[in-house]
């Protein structure tokens, strides 16, 4: 009977709520994180190979497009991180509450937005 | 593995509609999971209009009525109709719940009913939970000690150490949190599952127990255990208001402190 019978099914019906979304996204960014480290480390490197390579970064940095990979990856790497501490305090036995998750998630999600405002601001040498 | 599509055979049909013929002027419309063993067509969703100004006020109500005056063949498990033994656990307005203590007035719009995730169909809105039971019985959930019987002595339990299985005794294994697990979903066939972890946390946690260590290095598995994200989606949509996550969290606990 086993081959037969269908599969009920999950992800397509089943209703997304905060820490579900917090969940996939902090994966899919630790990746993106990654991968980010990984082409940075390879263009620290290109530097010792010539003062050209600086250039090429530079120019790209200088592009409407770098900007915008500077400040998402900003971003991405904030998230990360305050994500990170949310599941440190669950791993610590803290924070299981429905309310205090939720709250924690939503703390998460502002504060990656605030500190990336706030890592522009820095940037630009504004504060 | 993961596998984010349903399977060719498991891709879901529109279905029969149902109109109403009550001409009744409070009508809703419930969206339901329907598939028939008996023949080799594929799962559907089959529309009900039903006359809301006749109905009570649960879910379950409206699963009744159905079945009493549209489709008597609309198949569901159903027994205590007060939230007590589990049987109606289903998908709800895209939650799991118990249809039975689940209010549908407050779900705006059309109503959507789906057995419960990632579950093989038995028929209709039954799934087969017969894996989640081996992995229940898989923790030994029956207290194991030395004593034999002989010495005609009760095993006393202080207040305090009893009040530790509250928020896990009360479970009444319906399933909604481990079958609304993502992780489940994946590994179902190795990871224990919310449900099943919070029953070996009460047993792990009972005074009484003499082989707390056991169980403990017992559930310690990368699979068994670890596969658990936190992704809260148990204590979201557990009935009872328990939380699982909070139990697989102090196991993990407990395992990193001992």
């Amino acid at each position: 009977m086993y081959e037969k019978n269908p599969l009920s099914p999950h992800l397509q019906i089943y209703r997304w709520h905060l820490s579900m979304i917090l969940s996939i996204a902090h994966r899919i960014i630790g990746i993106v994180n990654s991968v980010a480290i990984i082409l940075i480390c390879l263009w620290t490197i290109s530097l010792l190979f010539g003062e050209e390579n600086y250039e090429i970064i530079k120019i790209l940095f200088q592009s409407f497009f770098g900007k915008l990979l500077i400040i998402s990856l900003s971003w991405s790497f904030s998230f990360h991180i305050l994500s990170e501490i949310r599941h440190l305090i669950w791993d610590l036995g803290y924070g299981f509450d429905l309310k205090i998750s939720k709250i924690t998630g939503i703390i998460t999600i502002t504060g990656s937005l605030v500190l990336t405002v706030l890592i522009y601001l820095l940037g630009k040498n504004l504060i | 593995m993961v596998q984010l599509n349903l399977p060719q055979n498991s891709k879901i049909l529109k279905g029969k509609y149902y109109k109403d013929k009550t001409n009744s002027s409070n009508l809703k419309k419930v969206n339901i999971y329907r598939w028939e063993p008996s023949n080799d067509q594929n799962p559907r969703i089959d529309t009900f209009e039903v006359d809301m100004g006749n109905c009570g006020p649960k879910v379950l109500d409206i699963l009744f009525k159905i079945k009493n005056e549209i489709d008597s063949s609309l198949t569901f498990r159903r027994s205590c109709a007060h939230g007590v033994c589990g049987s109606c656990a289903m998908n709800v307005d895209g939650v799991n719940t118990l249809s039975c203590i689940k209010s549908h007035t407050d779900i705006k719009g059309e109503l959507n009913i789906y057995p419960l995730p990632h579950l093989k169909v038995i028929k209709d809105l039954i799934g087969d939970l017969s894996g989640l039971y081996k992995q229940y019985e898989s923790i030994q959930p029956w207290l194991k000690t030395t004593q034999t019987g002989k010495e005609k002595q009760e095993i006393l339990q202080s207040e305090k150490d009893r009040s530790k299985l509250d928020g896990h005794y009360e479970c009444i294994l319906c399933a909604c949190c481990s079958t609304s697990c993502p992780s489940y979903w994946w590994n179902g066939d190795k990871y224990l599952g919310p449900a099943v972890l919070l029953q070996a946390y009460r047993w792990i946690n009972d005074s009484r127990d003499e082989e707390k260590q056991e169980r403990l290095k017992k559930v310690a598995d990368e699979l068994k255990l670890y596969r658990c994200h936190t992704i809260m989606n148990c204590t979201n949509s557990c009935p009872k208001g328990l939380n699982p996550a909070k139990a697989i969290g102090s196991i993990k606990k407990m395992l990193a402190t001992t």
